[in-house]
């Protein structure tokens, strides 16, 4: 199979912070590796593997293109024009234009976001292609993709037919740091720089007119002698009619 | 502005996503691909149509480009789902057809001057944008579940769609910790716990309160001090108690997603800036090992019949 892993496609929303008056101050933030990206791109090899395949990599944005290839992904593409944008599904246009860019491909893997959960499913639905989200795994089983998720209380396995867009859910960080040499490598491997304009996009946003801080209550803290701020709390609790 | 609406349904915990649907002025189209009951449960909550399709034991995403042709056909302004995987893949389907904008968390939705008003929850919910949109627009939803309200049912109508070869090969039900899952009271701790023995002070404080005993994910996956049944969170258990305590647990948003569904989240933590703060309804900034013996205590004071659940 020939597998395409998508990295490093959004900010990470800690990177932000929120000023008083709701607007967002990203503070240069640059794309980075989503918390699921380290799980797609095990999942990328896993499929590879399973089928004699290879793993691109696509990258969008000013995210350091060279993270999939100092983990092992000899090859990728960065469409480093591509601006971070609210509308999921312009995100996914610029994705599988590159994707369509890359020619014959069976596979696409990509961490399933919290903060962006339109991007996976869009960019299937752009490239028309059935999608599987919220996986914890996919491989390659005598030739076919299957994928892992829990649903319902149950562990399931699915078998999709390809092409197909694969999301990733991590469960745990599963990172592994590159060593030295993996860097050295990194630096040798093909990283082609892809345009909007080369792949024929030309994305926008809808108009903002702006943000405003939710309704929220802050909690309610105690602090001071531990038996005091105990009693304070048991009785709070009470109150609420918990205990 | 077309507002009329296609809400795309998969599974429980829609009552959210129906209810910004409904404030819009168009018609209400639900799309159920899941069980009849499903389908009669959305139908009494109001909308103004039901169309139904039994997936039977065929994971409902194979209905991906069925619905997507369709949609093309009926053109609703507005396309909604909540964030269920399954109902996320049809909702991508659908606008990618549609060549439909896709906003994530989307919490409100209004008309003014027909223009098509998103609000949507930003950098974790910190901030609402609100967002102008033209053409068709697909959202997620990104608020709190509520119960559904129920309206005048709507006629279900079953619907025979195209579906792609996607099949269930293995289905394995996964360990549940007993009693967990509905427990009334839950009292959880992290990191903050230093050794394994120590765990027996924040077990003593659970016996008090009649509570189940639960963990950050890193006590179960990488020190074993419970059994991996027994965390809270994304990759955990999804638990919905009366009462969550947390004690010296950081409170990262993996963790939290597990307890979005507790009425009332109490924090210990040492930390006054721990995250865990800014979610909490309640906390106590001290040392878990002077707090938690003295809160075991008060608890014990109470009457006894006060902590019969
Ligand atoms: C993809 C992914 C999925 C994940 N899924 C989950 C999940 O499902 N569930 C989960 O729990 N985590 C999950 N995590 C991990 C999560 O990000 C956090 O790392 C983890 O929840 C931290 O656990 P903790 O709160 O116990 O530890 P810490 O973050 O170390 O927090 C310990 C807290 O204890 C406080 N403390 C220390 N000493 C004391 C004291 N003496 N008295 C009082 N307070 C004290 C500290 O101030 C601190 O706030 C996931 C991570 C990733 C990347």
């Amino acid at each position: 199979m020939r597998v395409v892993v998508v990295y490093k496609w959004a900010r990470n929303p800690t990177d932000a912070l929120v000023r008083s008056d709701g607007s967002i101050d990203w503070r240069n933030a640059r794309m980075t590796a989503g918390e699921d990206d380290p799980a797609a791109l095990a999942a990328a090899f896993a499929i590879a593997a399973g089928s004699d395949g290879e793993v691109l990599g696509l990258t969008i944005g000013d995210g350091d293109a060279s993270w999939a290839l100092a983990r092992g992904v000899e090859r990728a593409w960065s469409v480093a024009d591509a601006p971070s944008l609210v509308d999921n599904a312009a995100t996914a246009a610029i994705l599988a234009a590159a994707v369509r860019h890359l020619g014959e491909v069976d596979v696409v893997v990509i961490g399933d976001s919290r903060q962006d959960a339109g991007v996976p499913v869009a960019l299937a639905g752009e490239l028309g292609w059935p999608a599987l989200v919220g996986l914890t795994s996919a491989t390659t089983v005598d030739g076919r993709l299957q994928a892992a998720r829990k649903v319902g209380g149950a562990a399931q396995t699915v078998l999709l037919p390809t092409p197909a867009v694969v999301g990733i859910a991590a469960e745990a960080d599963v990172d592994r740091a590159p060593g030295m040499k993996e860097l050295l490598a990194a630096r040798k491997r093909p990283l082609t720089r892809l345009s909007l304009a080369e792949l024929g996009v030309a994305p926008d946003d809808p108009e903002s007119l702006g943000c405003a801080k939710p309704d929220s209550t802050p909690a309610r803290v105690f602090a001071g002698e531990p038996a005091e701020t105990a009693a304070q709390l048991v009785a709070a609790l009470r109150s609420e009619g918990v205990l | 502005m077309n507002t009329d609406c296609w809400l795309l349904v998969t599974a429980d915990g829609w009552g959210g996503a129906f209810r910004i649907a409904r404030a819009l002025p168009g018609r209400l189209t639900a799309v159920v691909i899941g069980p009849r009951l499903l389908a009669e449960q959305v139908a009494a909550a109001g909308p103004d149509e039901v169309r139904w399709t039994d997936p039977g034991p065929v994971p409902a995403e194979a209905w991906g480009a069925a619905l997507a042709g369709a949609a093309a056909d009926a053109q609703p302004g507005v396309v909604l789902s909540t964030t269920d995987p399954a109902a996320r893949v049809l909702l991508g389907a659908v606008a990618g057809r549609m060549h439909a904008r896709l906003v994530p968390a989307a919490v409100a939705l209004a008309v003014e001057d027909d223009r098509l008003l998103v609000r949507r929850a930003a950098v974790g919910g910190e901030t609402i944008e609100t967002l102008r949109c033209t053409g068709p627009v697909a959202v997620t939803y990104g608020g709190d579940d509520v119960a559904a309200a129920s309206g005048a049912a709507a006629p279900v109508t079953p619907v025979e769609l195209a579906a792609a070869p996607l099949a269930v090969i293995a289905s394995e039900p996964l360990a549940v910790a007993s009693g967990l899952e509905d427990a009334d009271r839950v009292v959880s701790f992290g990191r903050g716990v230093r050794a394994r023995d120590d765990v027996s002070l924040v077990q003593g404080l659970a016996a008090a309160l009649g509570a189940e005993l639960a963990c950050s994910m890193p006590i179960a996956d990488d020190l074993g001090w419970l059994d991996k049944s027994r965390y809270v969170g994304r990759s955990g258990n999804q638990i919905s108690p009366a009462l969550y305590l947390a004690v010296g647990i950081g409170g990262a948003p993996q963790h939290m997603e597990g307890v979005r569904g507790a009425r009332v989240v109490a924090a210990v933590n040492n930390d006054p800036e721990a995250r865990i703060f800014r979610t909490a309804d309640y906390g106590i900034v001290g040392d878990l090992y002077d707090v938690v013996p003295e809160l075991t205590k008060a608890v014990r004071n109470l009457p006894s019949k006060e902590l019969e659940q």
